[in-house]
């Protein structure tokens, strides 16, 4: 069944992990049902977490990336995805807003940190430096958020992108998808829930549990966080419980976005490690310069041109 | 012709980013090191000053195929610093969450990861032209534990239900009755995996005593919770004194830091638990390991998928027992809230891959110190000397066809958590 003669004509995907738990590459191996037929819809040309027959030195129409950037090889293997790929798809918040591991962007701390971790030995693999998401390296098309993402976005994206066509995922917060529940308001308990400025997509999965969000999602394009906050101080949580919170998945979506609310030095996205080899204008001009402010992260932007 | 080196660059078929390089010098085998390439995350700095919710939601990151495990271990920490006894329906939904990680990983790792070397093809993808209905049998039984963990951690990866002191929300008996009956009609599919593994000739240019480890349950069946561990040479521990055991170092050549116990190198999976608990299985699955078992599990790591493979079928046996007992609990009982606000505590609970221990102080309410041990980082010492062992086995005897292949074989018995990357297998001849 695998030996189709139509392989040719399928479009060419590629599946890609860098820094993270590998949990969005994952969700994808957790389409049990639908497996087969993704590796029978398009021609996937490299999942190494799945497969040993790899091809990475060919040409793209769909690269599927999940994880941040730490270290300068994924950085150089970044700009080598892009430069194959038509179509970049950020899978997942490590690699939409840095995850995680970039909860303290903003701090400069990271190497007094990494110091505590691993003291004084000298790394011989590879140069590492402190979590960012890709589109603060390279041109990221989509950004399909998610802690893990969610598998119908997933297929939605995959399908619309594997016809050629754009997609648009959902803008709307956990909150609006709350309701839809017809769930009990976590606030209204005075519980300290995220779902007013978290993206949606999860099928409010933690308050139809009865348990608040946390935000695991990242910020939607359209949070009004300095309302939630206020709103979260009114049932008396303090500052620092929330910025806690906000920050733990927001990454550098709060840095670019709400520094000034939460009492960040803005100075990020400004000292971004360059690749060493690579010398694509893609790399190192265009993304680069951009406004912050400018810049959707939480939602998908559909391609420009 | 001299093999000088040879370099896997990426390890396809794993979670995460490493690859081997094994050198010679002369003909003679000089050093073999498994480098760690994945990034740093340093998540134990970004816990520190948190509050215990958000640090389980954290540390629970730091693998997608653990995560239930990590949720497991950070919960039971946490609880032990913060002296919160959970109710024995919170214990028993645990268990089931953790049967359900369980056939997860192993149906994943067995069917889809593991299965297509024995069979000579590159993915599960490739190996279901012929073997459609065998992928087909692992697909089912991994997509049962992918529901399984839905149903009771509310997401198959990184999973929030499970909270400190309880759950956020109980499934219903009918749920609950369901996934029973579905988890005994999988058992034939499970016992699929077993059977074509034992048909299979183990390899055996790797072989190497080990040393191996695991939890011990307190009760006289088999289990993967427990705070005593059980070491091969006889000895036992409290899973507090897991730094006795552990001994962690930093490496140069990988970002994943090392453990050995006595100043050796040891194995923890479910081969360490069949070697150390193996009489214990009980059902078909017991059946199943007596058929098995042989002298070669001492010392053969890729016994460890014939092993997780008989574990699957006893999770799918395990799982209705557990909801047997679940169904006796009428009531749902509500969050258990801290007696206090400061504590040190540290857990043990066996990840499909083997031991793993988390570690939490807490003073004021925050986290102060957090200390984890992965079981890929135990074992990776372990790892490095079978491919040793095998590298020059292989090279002694002029066998170096395929040998990056036969190498990886090795490297995948573990089911290591790293992840994976871009390039393909190279070797240098001279």
């Amino acid at each position: 069944m695998m030996a189709s003669k139509t392989q040719a004509a399928k479009p060419k995907v590629g599946f890609y992990g860098f820094t993270g738990c590998a949990g969005d590459l994952l969700a994808i191996l957790h389409c049990e049902d639908e497996l087969l037929d993704i590796f029978n819809a398009v021609d996937v040309r490299s999942f190494l977490m799945a497969s040993s027959d790899v091809h990475d030195d060919e040409e793209l129409d769909v690269a599927f990336l999940e994880g941040s950037i730490t270290t300068n090889h994924q950085l150089e293997s970044l700009a080598d995805i892009r430069k194959r790929s038509k179509i970049l798809v950020a899978i997942g918040s490590c690699a939409c807003f840095g995850g995680p591991q970039a909860a303290r962007l903003g701090y400069g701390d990271w190497k007094e940190r990494f110091k505590k971790v691993y003291g004084n030995t000298k790394h011989t693999v590879a140069k590492p430096f402190e979590s960012h998401p890709l589109d603060e390296y390279i041109k990221v098309d989509y950004h399909i958020p998610g802690c893990p993402i969610d598998r119908y976005q997933f297929f939605f994206a995959l399908t619309r992108l594997a016809q050629g066509m754009s997609v648009e995922l959902t803008t709307f917060p956990v909150c609006a998808e709350c309701k839809w529940n017809e769930n009990e308001c976590l606030l209204l308990n005075a519980q300290l829930c995220l779902g007013p400025v978290t993206a949606g997509g999860c099928d409010s999965r933690c308050p139809s549990h009865n348990l608040p969000c946390i935000g695991c999602w990242g910020p939607t394009s359209e949070a009004n966080v300095a309302s939630e906050i206020d709103l979260l101080k009114e049932r008396n949580f303090s500052s620092e419980e929330i910025v806690s919170k906000l920050r733990l998945f927001g990454g550098a979506a709060m840095v670019r976005r709400f520094a000034d609310l939460l009492g960040i030095k803005a100075e990020e996205p400004a000292r971004k490690p360059r690749p060493k080899k690579v010398r694509e204008p893609v790399v190192t001009g265009r993304a680069k310069k951009k406004s912050p402010s400018k810049r959707p992260a939480a939602k998908s932007r559909a391609k420009k041109r | 012709m001299s093999l000088n080196r040879i370099k896997i660059e990426s390890l396809a078929r794993v979670e995460g980013h490493g690859g081997i390089t094994v050198d010679f010098k002369e003909g003679k085998l000089k050093a073999v090191t498994v480098d760690i390439h994945e990034g740093p995350r340093l998540l134990e700095t970004i816990a520190q000053g948190r509050v215990p919710s958000e640090v389980v939601s954290l540390t629970c990151r730091i693998c997608a195929i653990c995560t239930l495990s990590h949720r497991y271990a950070a919960l039971r920490a946490m609880e032990k610093a913060l002296e919160i006894e959970v109710p024995p329906k919170v214990r028993l939904m645990r268990d089931l969450m953790h049967c359900g990680e369980m056939i997860e990983s192993h149906a994943l790792h067995v069917f889809i990861l593991a299965l297509p070397d024995y069979l000579g093809y590159p993915s599960a993808v490739h190996m279901a032209s012929e073997y459609l209905e065998d992928v087909q049998a692992g697909l089912r039984v991994k997509r049962f534990g992918v529901r399984l963990m839905e149903l009771t951690a509310a997401r198959s990866i990184h999973g929030e239900n499970p909270v400190i002191g309880g759950f956020g929300r109980y499934p219903s008996k009918s749920e609950l009755l369901r996934f029973k009956y579905e988890a005994e009609s999988l058992i034939p599919d499970a016992e699929r995996g077993v059977e074509i593994l034992r048909n299979l000739r183990q390899p055996t240019y790797m072989e190497e005593g080990m040393t191996f480890m695991c939890t011990k349950p307190e009760h006289d069946r088999y289990g993967w919770v427990a705070d005593r561990i059980i070491v091969s040479n006889g000895q036992e521990f409290n899973a507090w004194d897991y730094r006795k055991l552990t001994n962690e170092r930093v490496v140069p050549h990988s970002m994943a830091k090392r453990s050995r116990f006595q100043d050796k190198p040891y194995f923890v999976g479910a081969l360490a638990r069949f070697n150390l608990l193996g009489e214990r299985l009980d059902g078909v699955a017991g059946e199943h390991f007596r058929r098995c078992y042989n002298l070669s599990w001492i010392r053969n790591p890729m016994y460890n998928n014939v092993a997780q493979a008989i574990e699957t079928v006893w999770a799918l046996e395990e799982a209705p027992r557990i909801i047997d007992k679940l169904l006796t609990h009428e009531e749902d009982p509500a969050i258990v809230a801290p007696s206090r606000d400061k504590g040190a505590g540290s857990a043990a609970v066996e990840a499909p891959r083997g031991t793993l221990y988390h570690h939490y102080e807490i003073a004021e309410g925050r986290v102060v110190h957090t200390d984890i041990i992965t079981p890929t980082a135990q074992f990776l010492d372990m790892m490095e000397s079978h491919i040793r062992v095998a590298a020059k086995n292989l090279t002694d005897e002029g066998d170096t066809d395929n040998i990056e292949l036969k190498l990886e074989m090795v490297v995948r018995a573990y089911d290591p958590c790293i992840s994976c990357a871009t390039h393909l297998v190279k070797v240098n001849w001279e």
